[in-house]
């Protein structure tokens, strides 16, 4: 009875994804097709054969392949690998001590004060950063006071001030649902490894990771996704030095207002992060692990 | 993990939701509306309160970050503003697009006090679209125990001696400009040829830059980050006047950007009285001059200069002198060029 | 014996200090910005002297309390609506047999790849086109559609390797489907639905880019608000707002763990 149900399940997220992300991809596919007009906008298309035949409606896609696309790309791509692994080895013994060492009573206390500070502003922790790391800053100061070091460390405008501020932003979404995933961990598991004469590394590494791969796998997504289309922190943080996929991609819609275009690079991001998506759950399913995609 | 921490938000929402609930509450009949779409801080909240008083009109403020936005909002057709005050450029092609009204002059009463240097401008001749609310200018702000002589050309900002002590608007018609103004051009030069050149400049430059920021280069430059700072006059108004003398706020000589807001009526709103209501209030001297005295923006009334601050009137940060002004331009809408900007942009952007 | 016996101790000394370390990292930037609420100068950048004056300002600043509700409104309907509809899907999603399972998960992955500001922009249009007025309505749905997804993939998170067999056993012992989800189900999945709640709605209350596009009359929020203030450049206001949100959400929690923990030792005695 119930199981010839389950499709009623689904009713909700067709219904609100359908209608407003189906419908307005499509809108967007159309649109990336098609050629940015004198004063933003699109120009219109005189004749729809001649210009389908002729190719131009793969003009913007022609465009992004140029080599100093490819290189903002490889730049954005290889931020996004390194904020995710830097919050992953970081992020999961956190969600580790909460999920199984913290007391019962200050669990949930303690998962609330992870994400509660992004609460807060974005651009006004952005600025506490800024604050914080600058030549005469709060950092340098005490590392001088306490002796550590001779001179300011040169932290802000940094690829290394970029790196904190993008792991300080994304930790939250690794640890959530690394929590989670950890929550439900089978004590009992870990001591018959322990029983079998497995030891604490090894049993780590053979009986916890495994179990708790979906965590790992939603944490990864998580993180990995926003990381590659971030600009914001980069330029903030790193002085706006260089340009990411983030930034190309906003100002094709703000400032040089050609949608169009920004479209058709929105949707080669896409098929980019799919791919690798795809890539990541093959690797998975090949050993043996399950995989949420 | 139990249901309550869901809770904390919830709880939150209910103290919020106490004061919007008590507004409510008040108002019995459907009071007349205004919808005005504006930057923050741009309207002091003692002078809305004088307009809804004196007309009964009950009014809502959104705000905006981006011109883009305001373009956006109106061409989507769903958003109701009845005031928006967008900028020279964006203005252009709102009235290109049709989506601001035509002004009815004979309801303007009060329009003879605006300053007519503001007016008839290229982006609206004739003013049959706009009023010109409050202007601006950028140029360079710089700490003044840091450099060696007082700074008074765009040449600062390509100076090896202020190597690594240097901010750029991270803005690409700005950054042109600058060196544009150096050469002696047209801040809206299209020459492809000249552009190009342009922007090996400012390729070579970036050896000299710290940082590109368009957000809050005036709290780096008070932060000692860096000593010369490309930027707009208004937060540096504030920097420089919050800094005892130590930084200082100039348009260089070559000349620089001048920005004019103006206010404009959207065609998709529908409270046209009450839209020129609140323009013929604006318009007033009286009124004018609270504004400039509340935001800190020069205003482009010119019948209520006697009654502004006299602070804020002799600032030259705020309102520059008569001959600085001259030699400042303003942005224009370059059409299909704008592509090629950006391109050049990107390209400075991803140099090493 | 006591060889493994202290090795655990180090290795959970370690885990606690790295543990309490990264909630200074958390923490440290949001100390900062609560100090400058109480600073006299401007800018988070020197400290000019202490002052309660920000607080003022904020009471009276009607524009900037407006938003506040606005952002709080619209993040508590999104967490809502969008955590229901995405735990129901991640549940239907569980069994292999679901009619329609692969596509599914494809448009749930969707809204996760897409560059935010392509969603408003695209979402604006789908608006326009449909004659829909730009309000919090539109802003509440844009913030579900970019949610959904991420419930749906926490929740699968938590389901997945749970025992199906649970729920067949309260079943077989006669428990209606309601039942068995009320008592079995939901309590096995809740610390998933939990930890996606707090992410939904910490995505919602500052999200920039696509409630830019969607906000209409009235719907002004707080990212909005701020990023609108940096033309004339922040004022310490929007540090004394979060520090009061921060403030007020922390003595929430913990007055409802109080709660809690005297209605469940209650619980406990009967």
């Amino acid at each position: 009875m119930r199981r010839r149900g389950t499709w009623l399940l689904l009713l909700p997220t067709w219904l609100v994804l359908g209608m407003f992300f189906l419908v307005p991809l499509v809108l967007t596919l159309v649109l990336s097709l098609r050629q940015r007009g004198v004063y933003g906008g699109v120009a219109p298309i005189p004749d729809l054969g001649a210009y389908v035949t002729s190719g131009s409606f793969l003009g913007n896609y022609a465009r992004s392949f140029a080599g100093i696309y490819a290189g903002i790309g490889w730049r954005s791509l290889w931020m996004a690998v390194l904020t995710t692994a830097l919050t992953l080895a970081i992020g999961y013994p956190v969600a580790y001590a909460l999920a199984l060492r913290a007391p019962r009573r200050w669990k949930d206390l303690l998962l609330g004060l992870v994400v509660v500070p992004f609460w807060t502003s974005f651009l006004i922790r952005t600025y506490a950063w800024m604050f914080l790391l600058r030549t005469e800053g709060l950092v340098n100061r005490l590392l001088l006071g306490t002796g550590a070091v001779d001179r300011p460390l040169e932290i802000l405008y940094t690829e290394l001030a970029v790196m904190i501020g993008l792991v300080y932003g994304e930790l939250p979404f690794m640890i959530l649902p690394l929590y989670a995933s950890l929550e439900k961990l089978d004590r009992t598991l870990l001591e018959a490894a322990a029983d079998l004469g497995a030891g604490r590394v090894s049993s780590f590494w053979r009986v916890t990771v495994p179990l708790t791969a979906p965590g790992i796998a939603a944490g990864i997504v998580l993180v990995f996704i926003p990381s590659l289309g971030q600009f914001v922190v980069s330029d903030l943080l790193g002085g706006a030095r260089s340009m990411l996929l983030g930034n190309l991609i906003q100002n094709q819609f703000a400032v040089a207002r050609n949608q169009p275009f920004g479209a058709a690079l929105a949707f080669e991001l896409m098929a980019a992060v799919l791919l690798l998506l795809l890539a990541y759950a093959f690797y998975m399913k090949r050993k043996g692990e399950e995989v949420l995609l | 993990m139990k249901p309550w921490i869901l809770s904390a938000p919830l709880g939150l929402l209910l103290l919020a939701g106490c004061g919007a609930g008590e507004k409510a509450a008040e108002a019995p009949k459907e009071p007349r509306q205004l919808n005005i779409y504006i930057w923050t801080n741009y309207l002091p909240q003692d002078v809305l309160a004088d307009f809804e008083k004196r007309t009964g009109i009950k009014t809502r403020v959104d705000t905006y970050d981006s011109n883009e936005t305001i373009l956006a909002k109106l061409q989507s057709g769903v958003a109701d503003y009845d005031i928006a005050v967008p900028s020279d450029y964006m203005l252009k092609a709102l009235i290109s697009e049709n989506l601001v009204r035509e002004l009815d002059r004979s309801r303007l009463q009060g329009f003879e006090n605006l300053d007519p240097r503001f007016l008839n401008q290229k982006f609206d001749p004739e003013n049959r679209h706009s009023i010109p609310y409050v202007w601006g200018t950028a140029g360079i702000g710089y700490d003044t125990t840091k450099v060696a002589a007082p700074i008074d050309s765009w040449g600062a900002l390509f100076d090896p001696r202020y190597k690594g002590r240097i901010l750029m608007l991270d803005d690409a018609r700005e950054a042109f400009g600058t060196v544009l103004k150096l050469q002696g051009k047209s801040l809206n030069e299209t020459d492809p040829a000249v552009l190009r050149q342009v922007a090996e400049v400012l390729k070579k430059q970036k050896a000299l830059v710290r940082t590109y920021n368009s957000s809050d280069f005036a709290n780096l430059l008070t932060a000692g980050d860096v000593d010369v700072a490309h930027g707009w006059n208004g937060e540096m108004a504030e920097a420089v006047a919050s800094s005892k003398g130590k930084l200082a706020y100039v348009v260089p000589k070559e000349g620089g950007t001048l920005w004019i807001d103006s206010v404009v009526l959207p065609t998709s709103g529908r409270n046209t009285d009450a839209a020129y209501e609140f323009l013929r209030f604006v318009l007033e001297p009286e009124i004018a001059a609270r504004i400039v005295n509340g935001i800190h923006y020069a205003g482009a009334n010119r019948a209520a200069l006697p009654k502004i601050d006299e602070a804020i009137r002799n600032d030259p940060a705020i309102y520059p002198p008569q001959e600085v002004l001259d030699r400042c331009e303003l942005l224009e809408d370059l059409g299909p060029t704008t592509e090629l900007i950006d391109e050049l942009w990107t390209e400075i952007k991803a140099a090493s | 014996m006591n060889g493994p016996v202290s090795a655990g101790r180090w290795s959970r000394r370690v885990l606690a200090v790295h543990t309490a370390f990264i909630y200074l990292f958390l923490w440290v930037p949001i100390g900062v910005l609560a100090v400058f609420s109480f600073n006299t100068g401007r800018q988070t950048a020197v400290w000019r002297g202490f002052t309660l004056d920000w607080y003022h300002r904020l009471l009276a600043n009607e524009a900037l309390l407006a938003a506040v509700r606005n952002s709080l409104l619209v993040a508590a309907l999104t967490t809502l609506l969008a955590t229901v509809i995405g735990t129901l899907a991640a549940l239907a999603l569980r069994r292999p047999e679901t009619p329609g399972r692969g596509g599914t998960l494809a448009l749930l992955l969707l809204p996760m790849v897409i560059p935010e500001v392509v969603l408003g922009a695209a979402l604006l249009t789908l608006f326009g086109a449909l004659g829909l007025r730009l309000s919090l309505t539109t802003v509440v749905i844009a913030h579900v559609v970019f949610s959904v997804s991420y419930v749906t993939l926490v929740v699968r998170a938590r389901l997945a390797g749970l025992d199906p067999a649970l729920e067949e056993a309260a079943r077989d012992l006669g428990a209606g489907p309601f039942e068995t989800f009320r008592r079995v189900t939901l309590p096995l999945i809740f610390p998933g639905v939990a930890a996606s709640a707090l992410l939904v709605f910490t995505l919602s209350i500052d999200d920039y880019v696509v409630t830019s596009f969607v906000a209409g009359v009235g719907s002004t929020t707080l990212p909005l608000h701020v990023y609108s203030m940096l033309r004339v450049g922040v004022t310490p206001e929007v540090n004394a707002v979060s520090t009061l949100l921060l403030a007020g959400t922390i003595v929430l929690i913990v007055a409802a763990q109080r709660l809690m923990r005297v209605s469940s030792s209650e619980g406990d005695r009967t």
